[in-house]
């Protein structure tokens, strides 16, 4: 296990000075956001339906309006408000050409990150090399 | 503010107390209103699809507002603007009432622990506020809270008197223009107040601590008769006021 873990770290290390585990979280909502917002424009509540519809499931659905907001301020999005046939006006969030580059950055980071742990599990789960300690679990 | 959009009780309440903890971490007001706007249609969304409001916020309405509250940036312009109007309203009161018993002279004493009692008091209410509306106490702790933070700077101000009394600072006089200076800046100083908060509640309750004692003063009555009228004139004059515009911001509520 902490052969990942060293590994995994290693790896966003090249990719971006270390990073801890709740940053790294954090950062992967991010890139989950802004590639549903790339796809066309959303207001919040749309975007915490369309996560849940891809699996995430046990997160805060309000959860996503700080990092709305950050991402706000960093100008990786703009917003717009819209008034709905139902009543309310929405806030539909959309992507700047700043957010879509930071959305390539995400996917470039994302797919070397899934290559390396890939890598790792496989080789880990394949060879049986006995194993000192697993007096955990 | 979308206050056509029925939401339950609990949703509801959570919003106010959003606010509520936002404006005392002095946040934009307009940006409180743009997440509380935002996170209402949410809620409204939610509830109607038969979400609980902890689907929405998580377990700790306390923990999702800190979230919340470190992403927008302090307002420290209308905190100044709040501070310097309760420090300085809370000075005018003094500066009135003396300039009617003639020149004005303060202690070195008096003058910071006037600067620190306001200082006191609003931290008092931020870190008040905040508690009540992230932790959500009884309504009864809530009274007793409200309460406690009122009574703060009246004690502290009894003990300012008591303790200029004891001991001794370098006084500071002022001439009759001085004081007519000073009193005219305190003059423009709440009418400008008064404009920038469109109320006038503290010209009003100024001019009623004061004008009655000196304008009783300038009739034939006995001193006693004046001593017992002053407090009617003026505890009767706030109560008109607020009962006035009660019924008239009920008027215009409708």
């Amino acid at each position: 296990m902490l052969v990942i873990i060293t590994l995994v770290l290693q790896g966003i290390g090249e990719v971006k000075e270390n990073l801890s585990t709740t940053q790294m979280l954090k950062g992967i909502l991010d890139g989950c956001l802004l590639a549903i917002i790339k796809d066309k424009e959303v207001y919040g509540y749309e975007l915490a339906e369309k996560l849940e519809s891809y699996g995430f499931h046990s997160f805060s659905e309000g959860t996503i309006y700080p990092l709305l907001m950050r991402m706000q301020k960093e100008e990786l999005v703009t917003t717009t408000l819209k008034k709905s046939t139902a009543g309310p006006r929405r806030k539909y969030y959309s992507l700047t050409p700043k957010g879509e580059a930071e959305l390539e950055m995400f996917i470039e980071r994302w797919n070397y990150l899934q290559t390396n742990v890939n890598r790792v599990l496989r080789h880990e789960s394949n060879s049986e090399h006995p194993k000192g300690d697993e007096t955990d679990e | 503010m979308n206050s056509e959009l029925k939401l339950s009780d609990k949703s509801r309440e959570f919003l106010d107390h959003l606010r509520l903890y936002l404006f005392s971490s002095g946040k934009h007001s307009d940006e409180i209103e743009e997440i509380v706007e935002e996170l209402e249609v949410h809620l409204f969304e939610a509830e109607k699809n038969g979400k609980p409001i902890e689907k929405i916020i998580g377990k700790s309405p306390k923990e999702y507002m800190e979230m919340v509250s470190n992403e927008m940036a302090t307002d420290y312009r209308s905190w100044i603007k709040t501070i310097s109007l309760i420090v300085f309203g809370s000075f005018s009161f003094t500066i009135f009432s003396d300039l009617m018993k003639g020149d004005l002279s303060y202690s070195v004493l008096e003058i910071v622990g006037h600067l620190f009692i306001g200082a006191v008091f609003i931290a008092a209410i931020a870190t008040g506020f905040k508690y009540i509306s992230a932790a959500n106490p009884s309504i009864k702790k809530q009274g007793l809270l409200v309460t406690a933070i009122m009574i703060l700077p009246i004690a502290l101000f009894v003990g300012l008197i008591y303790a200029n009394r004891t001991i001794d600072t370098p006084v500071i006089h002022f001439g009759s223009t001085a004081s007519l200076i000073i009193g005219g800046i305190t003059a423009l100083f709440i009418i400008g107040a008064s404009f920038w908060a469109k109320t006038w509640i503290l010209l009003i309750v100024v001019a009623l601590l004061t004008l009655p004692d000196f304008l009783l003063g300038l009739t034939p009555l006995t001193h006693e008769a004046q001593l017992m009228i002053s407090p009617w004139i003026t505890f009767g004059g706030i109560g008109l006021y607020l009962w006035l515009s009660l019924s008239w911001s009920r008027k215009n509520g409708k």
